[in-house]
């Protein structure tokens, strides 16, 4: 934590100093990173599955989607054309294993993020104003975490057009209670050290001491939160997409697990269609609660090294 | 033709795969679950039937829940399907050809000005409670429709011409009719006994679920219900056509179809309905497995793309918010011709269905009618845009897309159901034929469509009807008068259509007793049903279904030579269903399940124990 380090006194160049301060930070956290295996296999998976999704342009086209040049017969098992096999319209099941990460990966981080940046909100300013307006918020929030966050999910896709939006939305708008709850004790915890009430003292209003102290204060809790909560979103919008709550015709991991569904691969024995997506889906969401998890116990040492 | 197509070409290389493969994708498909934490849509453990011992059960998994076991209300398959179970009919169909045979009435005739008929009512059938059922019941059936509106919802259009019932004596029926009406021995009313319906109050309300067993005289009786789980009913041992051979039928709600699937390869249910029909690749797994049969028969449905025509009410009031370019003929002609229907049958129904030609499908080839060559709407995208061109919506130069008249590109919602895989898969390859076009799509996948639907709020829709052998319901639902009589309402319609020629056509037919003309009028609504363009046959689904040959010996298809099973006109298929001799064969899967379980489960115990053993043998020194 970098709260030990009071603000720089003015003088010569204190923006070179904050950035040298920062340089050096990054240097100690990403020493202590690498001292986390898991964390590094974690972060490796996660650099490829990256560059999957980046290069799926080049690699195979947003015409692998098209269902009617398909070039299979309808579910082929795998072959030497078709590694993984084909799906029900005869497109090539590795090709939309592929295309089907971008938007898997993209719902998760964006879903995260929505959720993150409310939590954050909602948290700190309940954390820093206190008194009624806190005691609302924390029951609304109290609310939302006893609701199942899949049923209320559910209910939001039901009622609103089926798209991309509308899942990030769905995702985002009910997971973020935990964070709220965690960046609150934070926000208590930071507004009772004497710096605060110096600040305050000097004349620094709401604004200025929530995002000049608390906010760099709760930041890494809130880092370390959002990758954790990426895994989450990504299993929820395969959980949205395997319900049939997604936009059919997206290709995404989920919506192909429903397509294999819905085309009897489950009981016809056709393992190729339900396996890859699967597999996929676990593992990426593997991946960020590994770097999730090393990045939260190089933040916060009280959590101890060998988790 | 179709299950050719399907046998040599399909089926083949997957026939192979052996009971490992399946395993394999379990395995990924449980390990998935569990991974992603979500509840299984597959039923929870389903409900046992308790069955007396030595009973013989059929068991049928249907997709579908019951909206009622009123006759007054019910509308869905399955109810209907369970109302031909328990009641009887005034006729009834020939499981052969159709044609009209004595149910409840023994013979039929008409008055030489055709407005009155007079049926004789058999002396054979009694109620399940020991009373005779006579022409009083069914006098009272008809006349409550008549007279009460709740009890007209279901089938209140069969009686809107009728003038009078009466009954003269307890064998004489007479219907006297306002205008001649040519469905007079295709009455499919369940006829229920006057001395028990005589009692409820409010026949929109009563959904007779509340005193079994119910009271009836057709081959089953119904003896108990629990919504969107089961519903059982027992042999009726005094029916007049003679006993059922199963002692007891139960219908048992999976809300997945692979999940009935899965139960009928353990042998949990003797049958499958192919309602929805089972998807291509579950038939050709089906199809190797030893002890079951897949029916793949010519269905009775056709699967077409609906139009909104701009929902109107009777009262002349507009609703609904349908796209003003559908009501350009030209349009909705080319549309349909950018729709390449082989593709469809080949690709999404993996030939398991004809192409779609006239209304009224294949099968009833009485009233089937197909487009001349001139007529016809085939597959020609490069005619389609042309067309687009001539109707005033060209394309944009940047973007490509079509503008419609309000300078905004073109984009179609297509309504489609949730629950039916077939609507998206057809989705997606319209969404890029007509995107090659430069018209965009929306897919609405809903699991109630019903209410955009009546509010008129789409573009496009799927639509598809089950058509009985007397076509007069499904042609009916196009006419004026099926509108509802203000937006508020909800009418008999389809999709809103309201065309003055079809009108009259329907007039005619329904007044012409001679079949044969009244066959050519049929064609001719046909025709120009076709030509308006709102609804596009794609394609006539076949009916997929399967079941266990080691629980059921024989089972009666209908008609006799490629017919369907489930949903049939009349109650021949679970009439005549013979049980098959008890081997025990089906109890296999379940003991190699045990045994599997039993190894897996001591190799984990076994594993467990080495495992504590090593590590008190490591902390040997640690401890005191």
């Amino acid at each position: 934590m970098k709260t030990d380090i009071p603000a720089p006194a003015a003088g010569a160049g204190p923006r070179r100093l904050a950035w040298q301060r920062r340089r050096r930070s990054a240097v100690r956290f990403w020493k202590q990173y690498r001292t986390h295996r898991a964390g590094l296999v974690g972060m490796t998976a996660l650099t490829l599955f990256a560059l999957v999704a980046l290069t799926a342009p080049l690699t195979v086209g947003s015409d692998v989607a098209g269902v009617t040049d398909a070039p299979g017969r309808p579910m082929e098992s795998p072959s030497g054309e078709f590694p993984l096999g084909t799906d029900r319209f005869g497109r090539d099941l590795l090709g939309l294993l592929v295309w089907g990460s971008r938007v898997s990966l993209l719902v998760g981080l964006l879903a995260a993020v929505l959720s993150v940046a409310i939590g954050t909100l909602v948290g700190i300013t309940a954390g820093h104003f206190k008194g009624a307006y806190a005691t609302v918020l924390m029951r609304v929030t109290d609310w939302f975490l006893v609701m199942p966050t899949l049923v209320l999910a559910i209910a939001l896709a039901t009622v609103m057009s089926r798209s991309l939006g509308t899942v990030i939305l769905a995702i985002g708008v009910t997971s973020w209670p935990t964070t709220a709850r965690l960046v609150r004790a934070q926000t208590l915890a930071v507004e009772s050290r004497p710096y605060i009430e110096r600040a305050k003292a000097l004349g620094g209003g709401h604004r200025h001491i929530m995002a000049r102290h608390v906010l760099p204060n709760v930041m890494p809790l809130v880092l370390a939160q959002a990758t954790l909560m990426v895994s989450g979103a990504i299993l929820a919008e395969a959980t949205l997409a395997f319900l049939g709550l997604g936009d059919p015709t997206v290709v995404s991991w989920g919506g192909l697990l429903q397509e294999a569904r819905e085309a009897g691969a489950v009981s016809s024995g056709d393992w190729w269609y339900l396996v890859p997506p699967g597999i996929a889906i676990a593992a990426v969401a593997l991946a960020f609660t590994l770097c999730g998890r090393a990045v939260e116990s190089v933040l916060n040492p009280r959590l101890g090294v060998d988790r | 033709m179709s299950t050719q197509v399907h046998g040599n070409g399909l089926s083949g290389p997957r026939r192979l795969r052996s009971r490992a493969s399946r395993l394999l994708a379990a395995v990924g498909a449980a390990a998935l679950t569990l991974s992603a934490g979500l509840a299984t849509p597959l039923n929870p453990a389903p409900h046992r039937a308790a069955a007396a011992e030595g009973d013989s059960v059929l068991t049928v998994a249907v997709a579908q829940s019951v909206d009622s076991l009123s006759p007054f209300l019910a509308s869905r398959l399955l109810s209907t399907s369970i109302h031909r179970l328990m009641y009887e009919y005034l006729t009834n169909y020939d499981p052969r050809d159709a044609r009209a045979i004595p149910g409840l009435a023994t013979r039929w005739e008409s008055s030489p000005d055709k407005l009155t008929w007079t049926y004789t009512i058999r002396s054979d059938s009694q109620w399940s409670d020991g009373q005779q059922a006579t022409a009083e019941d069914a006098a009272w059936t008809f006349n409550k429709m008549m007279t009460d509106e709740g009890a007209a919802t279901a089938n209140g259009s069969f009686v809107t011409n009728f003038k009078k019932v009466t009954a003269l004596s307890p064998a004489k029926l007479v219907i006297e009719l306002k205008t001649p009406q040519a469905t007079m021995t295709a009455l499919d009313v369940p006829i229920v006994p006057k001395h028990v319906w005589g009692k409820v109050t409010d026949f929109s309300e009563f959904n007779n679920d509340k005193s079994f067993p119910v009271v009836g005289n057709g081959p089953f009786v119904l003896t108990d219900y629990k919504p969107d789980s089961y519903v059982r009913l027992k042999a009726n041992k005094d029916f007049w056509r003679g006993t059922p051979k199963f002692d007891e039928m139960v219908f048992r709600y999976y809300k997945d179809q692979d999940a009935a699937v899965a139960a009928l390869r353990k042998g949990e249910v003797s049958f499958v309905a192919g309602s929805p029909s089972l998807t291509p690749a579950q038939a050709a797994s089906l199809e190797s497995e030893k002890d079951i049969h897949v029916n793949d028969a010519p269905g009775r449905r056709f699967y077409a793309l609906a139009i909104n025509p701009g929902a109107k009410a009777r009262n002349g009031q507009k609703f609904g918010d349908g796209d003003p370019s559908l009501l350009d003929v030209r349009v909705r002609h080319a549309l349909f011709m950018a729709v390449d229907r082989k593709a469809v049958i080949d690709k999404v129904f993996q030939g398991h269905a004809v192409q779609g030609q006239g209304y009224i499908p294949p099968r009833f080839s009485q009233y089937f009618w197909k487009p001349s060559a001139s007529q016809e709407l085939a597959y020609a995208p490069q005619r389609a845009a042309r067309l687009l061109d001539e109707a005033g919506y060209r394309r944009n130069n940047s973007s490509g897309k079509r503008l419609g008249k309000d300078g905004k590109p073109i984009t179609y919602r297509i309504l489609c159901h949730a629950t039916d895989p077939n609507d998206k898969a057809v989705g997606q390859y319209l969404k890029e034929w007509w995107g090659r076009l430069g018209i965009g799509v929306t897919l609405d996948c809903l699991d109630n469509v019903s209410d955009p639907w009546l509010a008129g709020t789409y573009d496009l829709a799927f639509d598809g009807w089950s058509v009985n052998p007397d076509p007069d319901f499904v042609l009916s639902i196009h006419t004026c008068a099926a509108l509802p009589a203000t937006p508020k309402d909800s009418g008999a319609t389809d999709n809103f259509v309201c065309d003055k020629q079809y009108d009259d056509l329907y007039t005619r037919q329904l007044s012409e007793y001679d079949p044969a003309k009244r066959a050519t009028i049929v064609k001719q609504m046909e025709s120009r049903l076709y030509d308006l363009g709102y609804m596009n046959v794609m394609a006539y689904p076949n009916a997929v279904e399967a079941y266990r040959t080691d629980q059921i010996k024989s089972i009666r298809t209908m008609p006799s030579d490629a017919g369907n099973i489930y949903g049939q006109d009349g109650y021949w298929s679970w009439w005549s269903a013979v049980p098959a001799d008890r081997t025990g064969s089906s109890d296999d899967a379940g003991a190699t399940g045990v045994i599997v379980g039993g190894v897996v489960g001591a190799a984990v115990l076994v594993g467990a124990g080495v495992f504590f053993a090593l590590r008190r043998r490591s902390t040997v020194d640690d401890r005191e």
